[in-house]
């Protein structure tokens, strides 16, 4: 036991990785159309068929279904997670408290929010804007809503009690509840059509991967991470606290800044494609500081790894388990997760605190 | 090198310590001036609610007031940016929770976490906690710490802030509040080692007036506000703390130089 707890010590990050890719390889075999080794083979074809702009016949069912479905989902499912996990981990050090979560805060209901009312309120007007347009607006109109629940939670729970845990959470709760009121009002009003699509912001699904998100996500997710790791270890600073962290040269202001506008982005952007996807951000940051202790230069990065590896179990599983219906994603990480995270609570009950 | 001492390192010109409520016209604190040397020890007394605190707050410009000006190092305040300033001042909290359970390491390194280029840091943590006897903490988490051992880390991590500056500032809040005896002496004697050595100023938010009286050369009396005394700190300012706090002290000479002072009992008068 003590030889396996020693390996895995060694190189987290390594150990992470490989299993990543290894789950990666699996999650691409399963599914409910078999991928053989000749759709693989259609890789030239795909370059040429998108160089002449033909039709999608020129590929096997196969290799249709590979590359333009379950590709681009694996890679989608693991970028959303590892987002997630390194927005969750950004949240916490803000907030210097390990329960902290876009999701729990209402960063996230308050980007389903703005999509909801984006998808209702211009119902009809959507049709008069451009349908290149239109793709962008739901992405836009839910990192708004991220935006502005990050800066009022944090304004608000400075000025009701600086400082206080508690003050946070109930903001957070009260965040929450009005994001949930004005989604239910939305789906009251919402038409059949409209219904559809706020259902799928609120059960949370990544159904609809296509590779310009995944290469969106890539770019803002690469961005995100390469300012952040630089500062890692100002990140640390800031368990200290405010004044303290100041005292050692942390311009808190500006990084409590820098984190909010990225948390918002990275969580807005999860949700403006997939939906509300719960607990990742919360179970990835607590089992690598169960894992390695809780070092910020450590706990991102493989907060962010396993952000993806998680969710990619999640959504192999979810588009697995009933074949070939699916559960979506965003329910299944919920059943698995709220439990799982009452036993880590249990098990750490002395640490965490 | 007594031109050094006297260099001029802290200057409060005409400040107010206000505590932003409005007061009356009448009530508005009296401006005063207070400079502070290099190697300077200062230690600010004054009845709970005085405003020692926000005086504190001043010299370690964490904010400016709101009347007058500080000078640091011949500066004016708002011109040092924070990087600049971690580099010349510490400021050691009076309980200041690490949130996460951070190693000990780790959180003394973070002393230096201003420095661009910093490849002694391993060492310097380890000196600076030797030197505040925290090295046995060093593997341990900080949620694991008593008060005392809380206290020792986080003077190891103002050492290892000003390791290699000479001249700079240490602040310090109410240090001893919850220590023990031993501990006391312990970290008062770190702290004037480390200071003595690098000709550190030290200003220290105290209650003990026999620890301000033993290791401090100068008495900042605060009282409402306002600057109540400077006086330095040898037997001629026993009638001055009195008056602060309107109480009756005796003073009982423990040895040639030292001596210790203790509140007047009226029910039991001394023999």
């Amino acid at each position: 036991m003590s030889i396996v707890r020693a390996v895995l010590r060694a190189q987290p990050s390594w150990w992470l990785g490989v299993s990543l890719l290894m789950m990666l390889a699996l999650a691409v075999q399963v599914g409910a159309v078999p991928v053989h080794t000749s759709d693989w083979l259609a890789m030239p074809k795909l370059f040429e068929w998108s160089a002449v702009g033909d039709s999608i016949q020129t590929l096997s069912a196969g290799s249709h279904v590979l590359f333009n479905l379950r590709l681009p989902r694996l890679l989608l499912s693991v970028l959303v997670g590892a987002s997630l996990g390194l927005s969750g981990a950004l949240t916490q050090s803000l907030f210097r408290n390990p329960l902290a979560e876009p999701g729990l805060l209402g960063v996230s209901a308050g980007a389903a929010c703005a999509a909801a009312l984006t998808i209702v309120m211009l119902g009809d007007l959507a049709a008069a804007i451009h349908p290149q347009a239109r793709a962008w607006l739901l992405p836009l109109a839910a990192f708004i809503g991220a935006l502005v629940v990050c800066f009022s939670l944090e304004n608000m729970a400075r000025r009701i009690a600086p400082g206080s845990i508690a003050a946070l959470l109930l903001t957070g709760i009260a965040m929450n509840a009005l994001a949930g009121a004005v989604i239910g009002l939305c789906t009251y009003l919402a038409d059949d059509d409209q219904l559809r699509s706020l259902s799928f912001w609120t059960l949370g699904s990544l159904a609809g991967a296509r590779w310009l998100w995944v290469g969106l996500f890539a770019g803002v997710l690469a961005t995100g991470y390469c300012r952040l790791t630089r500062s890692m270890q100002t990140l640390n600073a800031l368990a200290l606290g405010e004044a303290a962290a100041r005292h050692i040269g942390v311009d808190v202001h500006g990084l409590r800044k820098q984190i909010i506008v990225w948390v918002a982005l990275l969580a807005g952007l999860a949700v403006a494609f997939c939906g509300m996807i719960s607990f990742v951000g919360l179970i990835a940051p607590h089992l690598v500081r169960l894992w390695v202790g809780p070092d910020q230069r450590q706990v991102l990065p493989l907060a962010t790894l396993l952000g993806g590896l998680l969710l990619l179990v999640a959504d192999t599983l979810a588009r697995t388990v009933a074949v070939p219906a699916e559960i979506p994603v965003g329910i299944f990480t919920a059943l698995v997760g709220g439990p799982f995270f009452f036993l880590l609570v249990r098990q750490a009950r002395g640490q965490t605190a | 090198m007594s031109t050094e001492l006297t260099a001029t390192l802290l200057e409060l010109n005409h400040v107010h310590l206000s505590h932003g409520s409005v007061r009356e016209a009448s009530q508005v604190p009296k401006p005063f001036t207070l400079c502070l040397s290099a190697g300077e020890r200062l230690a600010i007394l004054g009845p709970s609610g005085a405003g020692k605190t926000t005086l504190l707050r001043l010299m370690a410009l964490d904010s400016n007031p709101a009347k007058g000006e500080v000078q640091f190092k011949g500066r004016a305040g708002p011109s040092w940016s924070l990087v600049e300033l971690s580099q010349q001042r510490a400021v050691m909290p009076q309980n200041c929770q690490v949130a996460f359970g951070l190693e000990v390491k780790l959180v003394i390194a973070l002393g230096r976490v201003a420095r661009r280029r910093d490849p002694f840091v391993s060492e310097i943590v380890l000196h600076a906690a030797r030197l505040a006897r925290a090295e046995h903490l060093l593997a341990r988490r900080c949620d694991t710490l008593s008060g005392g051992e809380y206290a020792r880390v986080h003077l190891a991590r103002v050492f290892a802030q000003l390791w290699d500056v000479r001249e700079g500032l240490i602040l310090v809040d109410e240090p001893f509040a919850a220590l023990d005896l031993g501990l006391q002496e312990h970290i008062l004697q770190a702290l004037d080692a480390f200071a003595t050595e690098r000709q550190h100023a030290v200003v220290a938010v105290l209650h003990d007036v026999n620890h301000a009286l033993r290791a401090f050369d100068r008495l900042v009396l605060i009282k409402e506000s306002q600057l109540f005394a400077d006086v330095a700190s040898n037997q001629q300012a026993v009638p001055v703390i009195e008056a602060l706090y309107g109480l009756a002290l005796e003073c009982l000479q423990a040895t040639d130089n030292a001596f210790v002072v203790s509140p007047v009992s009226r029910r039991c008068p001394p023999a």
